[in-house]
């Protein structure tokens, strides 16, 4: 008999096989339909300490629950699905699975900061939506957003060569978050520079993004200034 | 000469200090105790630290015990019980289990309450396994200074307290908060931390009733400064894992979901019955019960700390579930209407 109540169900706990005979009888598709079960069996003791560890979100174990940040929400006038003080909670008892559910919402956040203002207990809201985000992007369950993506590009040019040149930036920036290369304003950007740019300073650039010259006596800099920052990270997020 | 004299049934925090109090307005207090020991149950159950003091409660109540001790005005009758009450306000005699008599011209029944006992929810576990304790226990582990699972003594890696056990169920007939269950879990959950910082202690809540002043000092503190985690769960049983671990099983209702979560203890926040004797208490003493048991209260607002039989007062948790610090308001406040009408009668008379 055919399960009517499927649609309620998340799609990844119905576990179907398209052909399957047992015993001599064909139980194809939703004859031998089985659903998951949704126990939680257990938390990440360690999951709120982890996420308290990214700036702004130091207040989370203070949360109970009373739903002023959701209340306020920006967001959640605009989607009900957007809810601060759920995640809050998951992140309190570290139910992961439950907040990698809610990915690709949870980054939403627009920042208004009403949730910061009303909260009684100080949790910062915001702050804790920034450090879940930033949490799943670095655990690669979200993609990386634009701004990690440049941010990434740039450092990587100062490790290396001491210094930026901005259009090579820009190009780089591009191609990783996939990017056409040739864009209108950047076209029309480069012609208005162009008219009052020297010729002189113009064939500098040209050599520039060519050759990229590193800084003078830059030698080992970078390897340690990268080695700093790594370390800084470790640090903080272990 | 009755009219000096108050009879005082109960030496607990409430009592004692009715007693003191009657005491220093110059009258005599006789206190007619059944334990052995004076104290009542922060003394008889071995409570640790006292809400909201944080004072050991051996030191606290003690103090209570030897103040009426060293008074010459208190007269003590231990281990023994009133069985019969005749007379009527400003002249009633009360015949002791040991055949002694006291003349009193007024009576402060100060007669607490007893624990809830968790054999009466056996689903969470009480009784069935060793690991599973309740608040009194769990103060008495604390008193003796060190966290261990009675099963096999380990250090227990977490530790969670079910809050409304025998209190706010219709289904065992607790229809009453048990008002202290909250804040006393709160101290606990800190205390089981300062005594064992590796133990993650969760308290499982319907809703957290820390009212008053104990919404910063207790609810607050143990969550922002000891990393108690609070889950709003219904717990439906507490069964074994099978590997030497206890199951708390439930709903948590925030993230609608099904629970099966292992702990090493399981703590009952056990409420406050009605004194089981409270029947024969009423019948002695010719006083109401209310609904849930408890005695009932007179018209409070001019009738305050009376009873439904006048010269007969009362204070504490006889009324109703009450914390330590109210009980000794109200054991001064019983004192004081005792004394009061007694001197009333004496006025009237002259």
């Amino acid at each position: 008999m055919a399960i009517h109540e499927k649609s309620l169900i998340e799609a990844e706990r119905l576990l179907q096989h398209d052909s399957l005979v047992v015993d001599g009888v064909d139980v194809s598709g939703h004859w031998n339909t089985m659903i998951t079960p949704r126990t939680i069996k257990d938390y990440d003791d360690d999951f709120e300490a982890k996420i308290q560890t990214y700036s702004g979100a130091e207040n989370v174990h203070r949360c109970w629950q009373c739903g002023s940040c959701t209340n306020s929400c920006t967001m959640y006038a605009q989607n009900v699905q957007f809810n601060p003080r759920y995640w809050i909670y998951l992140t309190r008892l570290g139910l992961t699975d439950e907040l990698i559910k809610d990915k690709d919402i949870i980054w939403q956040c627009v920042s208004c900061n009403k949730c910061t203002n009303i909260c009684p207990k100080d949790v910062k809201p915001e702050g804790v939506m920034k450090a879940l985000a930033h949490w799943m992007e670095e655990e690669g369950i979200t993609e990386k957003s634009p701004s990690t993506i440049f941010d990434e590009e740039f450092a990587e040019q100062i490790y290396h060569y001491g210094r930026i040149e901005d259009s090579k930036v820009m190009k780089n920036f591009f191609k990783k978050s996939g990017q056409p290369l040739i864009q209108g304003w950047l076209v029309e950007f480069t012609k208005r520079m162009m008219k009052g740019l020297p010729i002189a300073h113009g064939f500098r650039m040209g050599m520039n993004v060519i050759f990229t010259p590193k800084t003078k006596s830059w030698g080992k800099t970078g390897e340690v200034l990268q080695a700093y920052v790594r370390e800084q990270k470790e640090a903080a997020h272990g | 000469m009755t009219q000096d004299t108050v009879l005082i049934v109960g030496a607990g925090p409430s009592g004692l200090t009715a007693a003191a109090n009657v005491a220093a307005a110059g009258y005599k207090a006789v206190i007619v105790e059944k334990e052995d020991v004076l104290g009542g149950a922060p003394i008889l159950s071995g409570y640790a630290k006292l809400v909201p003091s944080g004072e050991w409660a051996k030191d606290a109540i003690g103090r209570m015990v030897s103040r009426v001790e060293d008074d010459d005005r208190v007269t003590i009758h231990k281990g023994v019980k009133v069985e019969k009450f005749e007379g009527e306000a400003g002249d009633f005699t009360a015949t002791l289990s040991n055949g002694e008599t006291v003349s009193a011209g007024a009576t402060v029944l100060a007669t607490g309450f007893t624990h809830f006992d968790s054999i009466n929810k056996p689903e969470w576990g009480f009784g069935t396994f060793e690991d599973v304790l309740t608040t009194t226990q769990m103060e008495q582990m604390v008193a003796a200074g060190k966290i261990a699972c009675p099963s096999d003594g380990r250090v227990p890696e977490r530790v969670c307290i079910l809050l409304c056990v025998g209190s706010r169920d219709r289904q065992i007939g607790r229809e009453w908060c048990s008002k202290i269950c909250c804040t006393v879990s709160a101290n606990l959950a800190m205390e089981i931390k300062e005594l064992s910082p590796e133990t993650d202690v969760f308290i499982y809540y319907m809703d957290i009733r820390t009212y008053g002043l104990y919404e910063d000092k207790f609810y607050w503190k143990s969550q922002e400064e000891f990393k108690t985690k609070f889950v709003k769960a219904r717990i439906a049983e507490v069964t074994a894992s099978g590997d030497g671990r206890l199951l708390v099983k439930g709903e948590d209702t925030l993230v609608k979901r099904p629970i099966v979560i292992p702990f090493d203890i399981v703590v009952h926040a056990i409420g406050m019955d009605p004194n089981m004797e409270n029947p024969e208490i009423a019948q002695v003493f010719g006083v109401g019960l209310e609904k849930h048991g408890f005695i009932e209260r007179a018209e409070h607002y001019t009738n305050t700390c009376g009873t439904t039989r006048k010269g007969v007062y009362s204070c504490g948790a006889a009324y109703g579930p009450e914390t330590i610090d109210d009980s000794i308001a109200q054991g001064a406040a019983a004192a004081g209407r005792a004394v009061g009408d007694l001197h009333a009668l004496v006025q009237k008379a002259s």
